[in-house]
Order: structure tokens, then sequence, then C-alpha cells
């Protein structure tokens, strides 16, 4: 017996106490853990998303707005110069397009836009995507003013790629799952499609299909990071898609690589200048920081609530304690008169609400644990609402590079965050709670140092 | 040997000064069981609160086996009560959730004694009080008032104190338990040549002890 076992053992004194201490401490450690766990998963999600961002650069053509059929595209003349500017390794051009299927009936007010000269947008694909209509099922949907379905033949129109770097496509790198890849750099008549698009349309390597009104072969399949945001594509060169469609010299985008990413801004700047009025050039760094906003945001709540949730604890165990030494008045007298110094009653005092935060940090660990992976999820898909709509493949018209798709796969990172809960994370609700413990009972110290042993001598 | 020499407290109280003890002088020889008696209010509790150095007195000092308490700092008087002196209270004041003879090593635990000897001791001291094995386990809210100043009274002598300082310890007892916690101090008086100043207001008790004071507004009478 000791003034540590009394200490631990006067934690027991009064059950009904004892207990709702240890449920009330449990919430407030179990909640500063849980916010702990959050702040630290948004945090390192956001480093993870900074150092994701890659030194490279959107260009697309000015006044760009999607569905709109009157884009102004840039063109491969205009783009050459780009390839001079300072710090610009590598340039990636992409000229974009949509192709319906032939047979397939297009809902009368169905945007869609005829880029080629030819004004043939034709194709013998059908899309991989099943759009979902109104507000049924997961996935794409389309919302049809006043109600309805789409026709049963309805076949949402495919993206055709025409690219100078065919192992990317929209910020997704790709993977030749079989056959092989084209020849960026000439007109053929070789394609690469999803492994999705392959399945719909029951291709292999070496199948046809038609686009534009003529065959082309495809060459190989591909898969991408996200395998739901390429489905939709068909790839070809630039040069291909340009004499296919009929746009000699037109490209709908491009990216730029910058040796470094120190130079990002200074370079997008020289591009922009270069370009002038006729392009937007953005880099990652802006869009990436819009994406990070809303998770600036969750850090921002989580480390509040931490910090409410700490406050909140440490409150309940000081009042406690307060409470405990006033009801033992009596008894700290008594023991101070018969030879107990102050320090040997504080430091018994402190053994008790040290037990009692660990018997609520042993409740509010197992809480915490359990609960932080499923709220940290809850925090961050609620704040990014907007991000978590699913591929938005059946919905990239005309020149649908840029911006846009950053998002997408930045969205689609956020959506799969996840919060580890290491040791480290329990040493930490440990560690807290004998911290929360000892501020919480410095203030019922002073009490016992106040209380002088001669009170014991009079009736209460 | 005590000797209280002047020894004067006065409390303020607002803008009035009470004399709770007003320059006491007496000695007490080694061993010699004394009482304190007098009515309410003169001054016995506050006189044996500085004899046990629970309270500072305003002037005057004394000496308990030649040391002056009154110049004593804070942590000397922490060590003073605890191998010098035994209180019993009125209340008995036993702490609650201890047993009886955890209640018993408590000051032995203050005083350092090696946690092997404490154990036997406070067994020892309990048997020599008459408490049986099986109300050494219990708790003292399950022990008789008498049972339990019995037990205060071991843990006053726990440390083998010079002084033993009782206020009222029959206060709350009916009359012939109070003949025995008295007696229990009488014969300790004897056989341990222990020193003991009881407050009491039966003074029947008091006729039976060595010396008898009696204050009367803070002063000795004769
Ligand atoms: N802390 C204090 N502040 C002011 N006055 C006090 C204080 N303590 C004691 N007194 C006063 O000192 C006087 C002596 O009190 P004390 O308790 O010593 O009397 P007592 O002889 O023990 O009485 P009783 O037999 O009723 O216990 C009383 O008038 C009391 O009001
Ligand atoms: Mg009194």
């Amino acid at each position: 017996m000791n003034v540590i076992t009394r200490g631990i053992r006067n934690a027991f004194r009064n059950m009904i106490r004892t207990l709702s201490i240890t449920v009330i401490l449990g919430l407030s450690i179990g909640l500063s853990l849980v916010m702990l766990i959050a702040n630290q998963a948004v945090a390192n999600k956001i480093a993870s998303v900074k150092a994701s961002i890659g030194n490279t650069i959107s260009i697309s053509p000015a006044g760009f707005t999607p569905g709109s059929s009157a884009n102004n595209a840039l063109t491969t003349n205009e783009l050459n110069s780009v390839k001079t500017i300072a710090h610009v390794t590598n340039l990636t051009e992409v000229l974009t397009d949509r192709l319906h299927n032939a047979n397939a009936t297009l809902p009368s007010r169905f945007p869609f836009d005829n880029t080629s000269s030819n004004g043939n947008n034709t194709t013998s694909l059908s899309s991989p995507i099943k759009l979902n209509v109104n507000r049924g099922g997961n996935g794409p949907r389309i919302f049809i003013n006043g109600g309805g379905n789409l026709p049963s033949n309805f076949s949402l129109p495919v993206s055709i790629i025409g690219t100078t770097d065919p192992s990317n496509v929209n910020s997704n790198a790709i993977t030749i799952t079989s056959g092989s890849t084209i020849d960026a750099g000439k007109s053929t008549h070789n394609a690469l499609v999803s492994t999705s698009m392959a399945a719909k349309n029951d291709m292999k390597v070496g199948s046809t299909f038609t686009a534009y009104g003529t065959t082309l072969t495809v060459k190989g399949i591909f898969t991408g990071d996200s395998t739901s945001a390429v489905a939709n594509d068909v790839i070809v060169s630039l040069p291909t898609e340009q004499q296919l469609s009929g746009q000699t010299g037109v490209v709908t985008g491009a990216v730029a690589t910058v040796d470094s990413i120190d130079n990002l801004d200074a370079t997008t700047t020289a591009i922009q200048n270069k370009l002038g009025s006729a392009a937007n050039v953005t880099n990652a760094v802006t869009e990436a920081n819009n994406t990070i906003s809303p998770l600036n945001s969750v850090k921002t709540i989580t480390l509040y609530s931490l910090i409410g949730a700490v406050a909140a604890g440490s409150m309940i165990i000081l009042m406690t304690m307060v409470m405990i030494v006033r009801e033992r008045r009596r008894e700290i007298g008594v023991i101070k008169a018969i030879g107990a110094s102050n320090l040997r009653v504080m430091t018994q005092f402190m053994a008790e609400s040290v037990t009692f935060t660990l018997l609520g940090a042993v409740v509010g660990i197992i809480g915490g644990v359990l609960a932080g992976n499923p709220i940290t999820k809850l925090l961050v898909s609620n704040s990014t609402n907007a991000g978590a709509r699913g591929p938005g493949g059946g919905f990239r018209h005309g020149g649908g590079f840029g911006p846009g798709h950053a998002f997408a796969s930045f969205h689609s990172g956020i959506a799969n965050i996840s919060a580890s809960i290491g040791w480290d994370i329990i040493l930490y609700g440990l560690a807290a709670a004998v911290i929360i413990a000892l501020i919480g009972s410095a203030l019922a110290s002073f009490f016992i140092a106040k209380i002088r042993p001669a009170e014991v001598m009079r009736a209460e | 040997m005590l000797q209280v020499t002047d020894v004067q407290r006065t409390f303020k109280s607002g803008d009035t000064t009470v004399t709770a003890v007003g320059g006491v002088n007496f000695k007490i020889p080694e061993g010699k069981f004394a009482s304190i008696v007098g009515q309410s209010g003169s001054g016995k509790t506050t006189l044996l609160s500085l004899l046990g150095g629970l309270d500072k007195p305003t002037s005057g000092s004394i000496e308990v086996d030649g040391q002056d308490i009154t110049k004593m700092h804070d942590h000397q008087l922490i060590g003073y009560r605890c191998r010098k002196i035994g209180f019993v209270f009125q209340q008995y004041n036993l702490v609650p959730n201890l047993t009886a003879i955890e209640n018993v090593m408590l000051p032995m635990e203050f005083a350092k004694v090696p946690v092997a000897k404490r154990q036997a001791r406070a067994k020892e001291l309990l048997a020599q009080v008459e408490l049986s094995e099986d109300q050494m386990k219990r708790k003292p809210g399950r022990l008789s008032g008498g049972q339990q100043q019995r037990v205060a009274i071991a843990r006053a002598l726990a440390n083998s104190p010079a002084l033993i300082l009782a206020d009222e310890p029959t206060g709350n007892l009916d009359s012939q338990t109070g003949k025995m916690i008295f007696d229990l101090l009488h014969s300790l008086s004897r056989s341990q040549n222990t020193t003991i100043v009881v407050v009491t207001h039966d003074l029947s008790i008091a006729g039976k002890t060595d010396k008898v004071f009696r204050l009367k507004d803070g002063k000795l009478v004769r």
C-alpha cells in the first residue's frame, strides 16, 4: 500500500461516479482521437495531393465551355512556339472529338456537336458507359427535363482522342493490356481502345471498327489508373485524328511538361504570354488548390474539434477532482495532520485522476479507433460532395481536355481517403489522457495545499 | 518533557481579535498523563493544536524533547507531527477507504518505515487495543465507534510518538466505552512511557490523571 495504490483505489471508491466519469471522459478522449485521426488523414491526403501535382501545364482554347459547339481550337503551329519556351521539356498535343453510334438514336435535346469538317461523326462502336436516367442508380446520370427515358437503342457518344502521347490520356496513365501501342507521330488507321470498350463491342487486338466512315484496326487494348475514367475512350495518333476528322493542324488542348515544379508558375505565365488570349493556360497547382480547399476546411474543423474535445476532457477531470477534494477535505486534513506532505497528498490525487483518465482512455481509444475511419470518410465526403460524382466519362464534349479532368482525378483520390490508425495514435491517446489528468489535478492540488490540518480538530 | 512558555494564540475575525489562548505556562514530565478541562470555548482545542504542531502560536514557545516547535518550518513540522505526535480525535477521523490495519500502517508509511515492518507492527498494535483479526480487515464504516477509536489510538501509537494528544476522545462514546478508551490510554502511558495530554469534559476521567489543567478564557486557573 503506497500513495499510488491508494490513489488508484480511491478512484473506485464510488462506482457510480467512476462509471459516469469513465463514460464522459471516454467520449471526450474518443472524440479527441477521432479528430486527431481525421486531422492526420486529411493532412496526409493534402500532402499526397500536393506531392502528386505533376510539373505540367494545361493549355486549352480560350473561352472553352463544355457543351458549346463554337469552341475555337488551337493549332499545331501556335503550339510549336510553346516548345521553344525555356523549361518546357515536353509538349503533348491532343485533338479530342466525340463520335456517336451510327445505329443509335439520340434524344432530341441531347446536346451534340459535329466538329468534324466532313460532318460524319459516326462510329460503329457502342459506348460501354450506361447512363442512369434521372436519379436512378449509381455512376453517371442524366437528368431529362420533364422526365421520360432515353431511347432504347441509345449509346453515349464515344470519345476519340488523337494524341502525341498515347501513354497518357486526360491525365490518366494508361497500360496496354494486350496488343501494342500506336505510333503517335504517324497518320495510320490504328487505334487503342479501353478494355471496357473492347468488351462492350466484342473486340480483340486486330478487330476493326469504323469512325468518320473509315475502318480502324484495334492495335492495343488499355486500362487506366482509374478504369472508369478512360472507359469511354478511343486513342489514335494526333495526325490520324486530324486527318480522319478533317481538321488539319488543329488541336483542342495540350499539356506542357516543365523541367521543375519550381518553374511551373513562371513557365505558365510565359506560355500564356506567348499564346495570348487564344488560350487558357493553367497549371495543376491552382487546380490542386481548388481540390484541397474543402480538405483544408475539414482539417481546420478537426483541429478545432480536437482542441475542444481535449479542453472538455480537461474541464471534466478538473471539475471532478475539485469536487472530490472538497468532498474529502477532512480526510486530507487528517492525513496531513498525521504526517503527510502536500506533495504526497497531491501525488495520491494525481494517481486517482490519472486512473480516471486511463479508464476513459481505454473506452475512448476503443471508440476512437472504431469510429476514426468512418468519421473521417464522412467528414471528407460531405465537404467534397461536388467531386464525388462518379466518372464524368460521358460528358466530355469537344475538346474535353483541361482542368475538369485534373479535378476528376484529384477528386477520385480524395474519395479514397483512409485514416491509418497505428500504435502511435494509441500512444498519443494515452499521453493526452495523462496530460489531461495532470492538468485536471492542478487546480485540485491548489485546493489540497490550502487545506490546513488544524481544521480536523473541529467538527464540521 | 513538554514545556509550554507564554503561549498565546489570537485569531483575527473581521475587526475584532479573539484571544483563544492567552499566555499559558506549564510543564509535563515525560510519561505523565495530563488532562485539560474547561468550559466550551475556553481554548482547549486551540491549545492542543498548538502542542501538536497543527497551528502556530502568535507568541511564546513550545518545547518538546528540548526542541522548540514554534521555530520550525512547515516541512519540519510535518516530520514532527509524523514522528513525535500521535493524534486521537473526537470524531475518530480514520480514512474511510482504508481498512483498520491500513489506517494504522499509514503513519508508518509517512515515516518511511520499511514496508515489511509496517504490517507486523500494525497487527501488534491493533491486538494491543483488542481488535480481532477480522475487525482489522474491516473499513471504519463497518466498525463501532468504540472500535474505531481504538483503531485511532493504535494509529496514534504507530510511530512510537513522544506525545499523544487526544481531544475529547470519549466525547462520542457511551460512558462505559469511554471509560475503556480512557483506561487504554492510561495503561499505555504507563507501559510505553508516553506523555499523554487529554482534553475532556468528564471530570471523573480528569480526576484520575496525573495532572489536571483548568482553562478559563484562554488562561490556566488553579
Ligand atoms: N479559526 C478561528 N478563528 C476565530 N476564532 C477562533 C478560531 N478557532 C477558534 N476560535 C475561537 O477561539 C476560542 C477557543 O476555541 P476552542 O475551539 O479552542 O475552544 P474549546 O475549548 O475547544 O471549546 P469546546 O469545548 O467547545 O470544543 C473560541 O472562542 C473560538 O470561537
Ligand atoms: Mg474543542
